[in-house]
Parts: structure tokens; sequence; C-alpha cells
């Protein structure tokens, strides 16, 4: 999977924006949106939201985890525990690059929430790598990823799975059996 | 107002029984399968109320293993359900044929004559079920056992617990994600 189809599926989630437009409610085939009235609240998928900024027809409000103070206690939390955290959102990475690329003026201290989440996602990659290296020593057979996010998996994932998949091959073909295919001449 | 689509399912004895998805559900539902489709090493049971939007990952994987989804094809039981829609069935058919026909005037043709069948089922590769797939849990599961590679480590059985994520070989959780109690990510 590409980072652009998790950052697809990241779009579908909803984040609160403030029209300057009026407009009745519309039915999609997600579901129904609206309707938008200048100044009221409502929430909408994240890619429409970045679509009205984008054509200067909303201000958006960032998610109520994407603040300085809460995001530096997540970020030690996460250097303490070895194991990894729960995020504040399954698709915290994308929501960040997204809003702030698009809508930084409505985001108190951008720059530093920026940092902030990149630190978190450095840690967590970082210790993705030690336990699939430890995984692949220890010749494991399965293990348990729970508080990952689809995009941390899907950075590291097909090349893991690949590697993994040889693995077994070199490893299956060393005992003799007759599942073990060969060609025959 | 949303419109609603209905699917024609069948419950245990046969009959025909209308299910009612709004299209919301419509669209989740091919996400999911776009996903275990994306991620599973073999070709899964045929949605074909939606499987248009997946006509592009199907045509890669039946051209890659085509002798074996048309082997598996002609031994499938009676009343299973089909991995082939009719199209894709007619698909794969002609592949087959327009490769043989392909291989015999390159090839075989001008090989000595006892050497001018090629067998195909056994010289494209099969698709490989221990590869390793990443999941998300849907439904609880219980006692799913986890053969390890080598011949130290014991088989063991695990607990899957809704809403967490593993990594495992694709052979064991197969059923569960054509019953849809797991999704790969």
């Amino acid at each position: 999977m590409d980072a652009a189809e998790v950052e697809f599926l990241a779009e579908k989630e909803l984040v609160t924006i403030i029209p300057n437009f009026s407009l009745d409610k519309i039915y999609l085939i997600g579901g129904d949106l609206g309707p938008f009235n200048p100044g009221l609240p409502v929430e909408v998928p994240l890619w429409l939201a970045i679509n009205l900024k984008q054509r200067q027809k909303c201000r958006l409000l960032p998610p109520e985890w994407m603040d300085v103070e809460k995001l530096e206690k997540m970020r030690d939390h996460e250097r303490k525990e070895e194991t990894f955290t729960p995020m504040p959102s399954p698709y915290y990475m994308e929501l960040t690059k997204l809003l702030l690329n698009h809508a930084s003026d409505n985001i108190p201290k951008a720059d530093e929430i920026r940092t902030l989440v990149k630190d978190m996602w450095d840690t967590r990659i970082a210790k993705l790598r030690v336990s699939a290296d430890s995984f692949v020593r220890q010749q494991e057979a399965h293990a348990k990823l729970d508080n990952l996010t689809l995009m941390e998996i899907n950075t590291s994932g097909a090349f893991l799975t690949r590697a993994l998949d040889h693995m077994y091959k070199l490893r299956t073909n060393l005992q003799p059996s007759e599942s073990a295919q060969s060609q025959d001449f | 107002m949303t419109e609603e689509l209905d699917l024609m399912g069948q419950d245990s004895d046969g009959s025909s029984e209308e299910v009612v998805l709004t299209p919301a559900e419509l669209i989740e539902r091919l996400e999911q399968a776009w996903m275990n489709e994306k991620f599973a090493p073999e070709l899964l049971e045929s949605k074909s109320e939606i499987v248009e939007c997946v006509m592009e990952q199907l045509e890669h994987m039946i051209e890659k293993f085509f002798p074996h989804v048309l082997e598996k094809e002609k031994t499938r039981p009676e009343g299973e359900p089909s991995s082939l829609s009719p199209e894709e069935f007619a698909f794969a058919k002609e592949y087959m044929a327009s490769t043989d026909t392909y291989l015999k005037n390159v090839a075989l043709k001008h090989m000595p004559p006892n050497l001018q069948k090629v067998d195909l089922l056994r010289s494209v590769p099969k698709p490989d079920l221990d590869s390793y797939v990443f999941l998300r849990v849907r439904e609880r599961q219980e006692n799913i056992l986890v053969e390890p590679e080598t011949d130290e480590q014991r088989d063991y059985v695990i607990d899957l617990e809704e809403g967490s994520q593993h990594l495992i070989r694709y052979k064991t959780i197969a059923p569960l994600v054509a019953s849809g109690a797991v999704q790969l990510i």
C-alpha cells in the first residue's frame, strides 16, 4: 500500500470547520453532511475540509489533541515506555501533515506541533525497528502490534513481510519434507 | 434522503434473501474487500456486487496465478461461493488459452517433439499461503494455532482480542478473512 493510499483512508476522519457560506444538508454516498451556516461549527470529513479551505470557504479548527502541552506529555510518555502507547488518533500523522500544510494559519504554535509530532513518530519508528529485529532474531511466528497506526505499519510492512516470507522459505527447506518443491528434469 | 441498495444474499437453506445495505455501508464493505484483497497472498471470494472497483487488483493476481485459479474453480464443490465472477472466469480461461498459444508459437513448436508440452499448473508458481500479513481483529477469536517454523519450538495457541493488531502467517487465519472476523491491513 502506498502512503498516498493510507492518506486516502485517513481523509475520512471527521474534523470541525467554520464555514463562511450557506448550504442545505447534502446527501453523499458516505453519509449526510451539513447544513452549513456561516460562523457555525460543523463536522465534515478531512477531504472536504481541506478542499473548502483551499477554496477559502472555511476556517479549520485543530482537533482537541493538537495542543502543545498535550503533545509534550504524549511524547514524553512514548519515550519512557518500551511498548507503543495509544495515539490520539489512528491517523495522527496524516492529520498533522494535512492540517499543518493547508491550514497552519488556523493552528496555534504550528511549528512546535510539527516538531512534537515528528518526535513521537521517530520514537515509534525506532521502537518498530528494534522489535522487528528481535522478531526475526528469535524466529517468532506471531507478533501483537496494538497501538500501531496504519501509516507506521505501512512504512516498514511491505519490506518486513517479504523478508519474513523469504526467511520462512529458507528455513522450511532446511528440513527435508515432501512439501518442499523442486524442479524435475 | 439516502437511498438504500438491495443486495441479494443467501441464507442457510439456499433460498435468496434481500440484504439491505446503505450506500455508506457499501463503501465501507468495498474498502474492506479492497484492503483484504490487496494484502492476501491468494484470491479471495468474489464479491461480485462490489467488485467493479477492485478489478485492477484482481486482474493482476489472476494473471499471476491463472492455472491454479482455474484448477481451483474446476474442483470447487457445489454450493461453495466462487472465487471468480462469471466475467473473471471467462477472462481467466481466455488468458490461459492466449498464453498457451503464445508459448506454442514463440518457443514450443521449435523444440524437439517430446518436449513440446508444458504443464502450466506445475511451472507457474502457486499463491504463497505462508506469506506474513498484518491484520486487525473485528470479532474476538479464541485458540488460534501458531506454528513456529523451527523444530525446537512447540505449537502454541493465542486468543485474538477485538481491536488488537497482529503480524502472523496467512495460512492460519485465512478462514477468518473470508468470514470477516479479521481485516487485513
